[in-house]
């Protein structure tokens, strides 16, 4: 019985092979009838017209990239100028240091998002593949934010909890550039900015990173290259733009404030920590919880103790498979017919405006604060509370040993930069529910 | 209907940094809260270092600690300065 079972199977299988076989024949033949006989310069020539070369030299009219038509310009001259543009970014990221993690890869999707004919930024290239799933989706910020969670370590802030105010006044960066931007398109004709893009160019104040790309991703998809470029290069920049606000605005009295020294927190003071601010933004603001959740997850899973090998990887492997995925998807936003809009360097300055009032509110909030408490506090640590973790925070104790070199200010500085992590993505949150 | 979007985005800067502060001043009454609640009823052992010390039956990997805990110390003490 089984034999003839056997001899059957075999029958059907070879059946089916002489069917398969018989039709490959028959698209040889297809092909064949497809395919004309071209003399030699012939396929030189086609080959000619299928280099990028060509592609650069005559653009054609009305080409379809990415879903939007392409002017002549921007499949030649500005395809060559943005990937001069990310050899800049290449330069800035290797000669001096600049975020080398984030602008390497951004710096390189954008280059490999230019190359003509490609199309590798298209919704069927890597680049674009990868996109939509993490960035459109919103799904490579929050896995960042997980990894920041576990990296970070909220004992100055469990310290010295009323520092956190100074990450708040620091969120005056972003609502001040959103008047900015809204002043802007509502007094000059060139920029016209709807208040939904004016939001997303506000969260740049942040100075977060992927709070950016995620704001920006939900409420201005077509600004999101530039939003990225913007929030990144001025993050890299923090140690330039903020020490000359920093001293305009402060004596030399006030910089050579020594603060009191921290005291110890306990481990159960940290443990408990990220399950405090989960339930606050649950009752406060829900909006925020897929950024804070992400945060306090990472903390949870560090301060536990108990589950080294998931915080080490969210806090190593993780993150950087990420960061690279998310560097190269936002290069890809950088084709010359997304970022060579007069919109873009609105954009870059605006963010530069709200980087300055971010860093202005903190100081000027610390300021304040001395006015009514007895513990002084030095007005240098409020320019830490835009988030830039923890860039932000060397550069307070940087300029606080320069008035004074035994003055340490890293560990006070530090509390007020992780509340600025909480404080953006809560400005982010307040945003989203706004255009919900 | 147009809208004027100078008042508009002013109106945003009320509640974004209204929302912001309101959630940071509560997270910092819930801390100072949490703190004094967790060092009231779950207080850290410190003890345990001085009993060590006081005690006479100090072994010989015990000093050896201390002596390890001390240089660790005075190294970071050196090299953060």
């Amino acid at each position: 019985m089984k034999k003839v079972i056997i001899y059957l199977l075999m029958l059907v299988s070879l059946s089916f092979m002489t069917t398969s076989l018989y039709a490959s024949d028959v698209a040889k033949e297809n092909l064949n009838q497809d395919y004309k006989s071209k003399s030699v310069p012939e396929l030189f020539g086609s080959l000619y017209e299928s280099t990028g070369l060509n592609a650069i030299i005559n653009p054609t009219e009305g080409l379809v990239s990415h879903g939007t038509v392409v002017s002549v310009f921007n499949q030649s001259g500005g395809r060559i100028m943005m990937m001069a543009i990310c050899f800049v970014l290449f330069y800035l990221a290797i000669a001096k240091g600049f975020e080398p993690l984030l602008l390497i890869p951004i710096a390189f999707g954008g280059f490999l998002a230019n190359i003509p004919l490609a199309d590798i930024a298209g919704p069927d290239g890597f680049l674009g593949i990868l996109f939509n799933m993490g960035v459109s989706t919103g799904l490579f910020p929050i896995i960042i934010f997980m990894g920041v969670g576990a990296m970070t370590d909220f004992g100055p802030l469990l310290a010295n909890p009323k520092t956190a105010l100074l990450g708040g006044a620091a969120q005056f960066g972003i609502f001040g550039t959103i008047v900015g931007a809204a002043a802007l398109s509502q007094y000059t004709g060139v920029i016209d900015f709807s208040l939904k893009e004016a939001a997303a160019i506000g969260i740049i104040g942040g100075a977060d990173g992927p709070t950016s790309i995620f704001v920006a991703s939900k409420l201005a998809p077509d600004l999101l290259g530039a939003i990225a470029v913007a929030a990144y290069s001025y993050m890299a920049l923090v140690p330039i733009i903020q020490p000359p606000i920093m001293k305009a605005l402060t004596t030399k009295e006030e910089r050579k404030i020594k603060m009191e020294q921290l005291r110890e927190v306990s481990k159960l003071e940290k443990i408990v920590f990220p399950l405090t601010v989960m339930v606050i933004c649950i009752l406060i603001l829900p909006d925020a919880t897929p950024l804070i959740g992400a945060l306090t997850f990472g903390n949870f899973v560090k301060e536990s103790g108990m589950a080294k090998r998931l915080s080490d990887t969210m806090e190593n492997s993780l993150i950087n498979i990420v960061t690279i995925f998310l560097g190269l998807s936002v290069g890809s936003k950088l084709a010359a017919e997304k970022f060579l809009v007069p919109e873009t360097l609105g954009i870059l300055v605006l963010g530069l405006i709200a980087f300055s009032m971010g860093t202005a509110g903190g100081v000027i909030m610390a300021k304040v604060m001395n006015k009514f408490s007895t513990h002084k506090i030095n007005p240098l640590i409020g320019s830490a509370g835009v988030s830039a973790v923890p860039m932000a925070a060397r550069v307070s104790n940087k300029e606080g040993m320069k008035e004074d070199p035994s003055n340490m200010l890293l560990m006070h500085a530090m509390g007020p930069n992780v509340a600025g992590v909480i404080g953006s993505a809560v400005a982010a949150g307040v945003l989203l529910s706004i255009f919900k | 209907m147009e809208v004027n979007l100078i008042v508009e985005s002013l109106k945003f800067l009320v509640l974004g940094m209204s929302t912001v502060f309101m959630f940071l001043v509560l997270l910092v009454l819930v801390l100072n809260l949490q703190a004094k609640i967790i060092m009231k009823y779950f207080p850290t052992k410190m003890e345990n270092i001085n009993v060590g010390h006081s005690s006479s039956e100090l072994s010989q990997q015990g000093n050896l600690a201390v002596v390890a805990a001390i240089a660790a110390s005075l190294k970071s003490y050196k090299q953060s300065k």
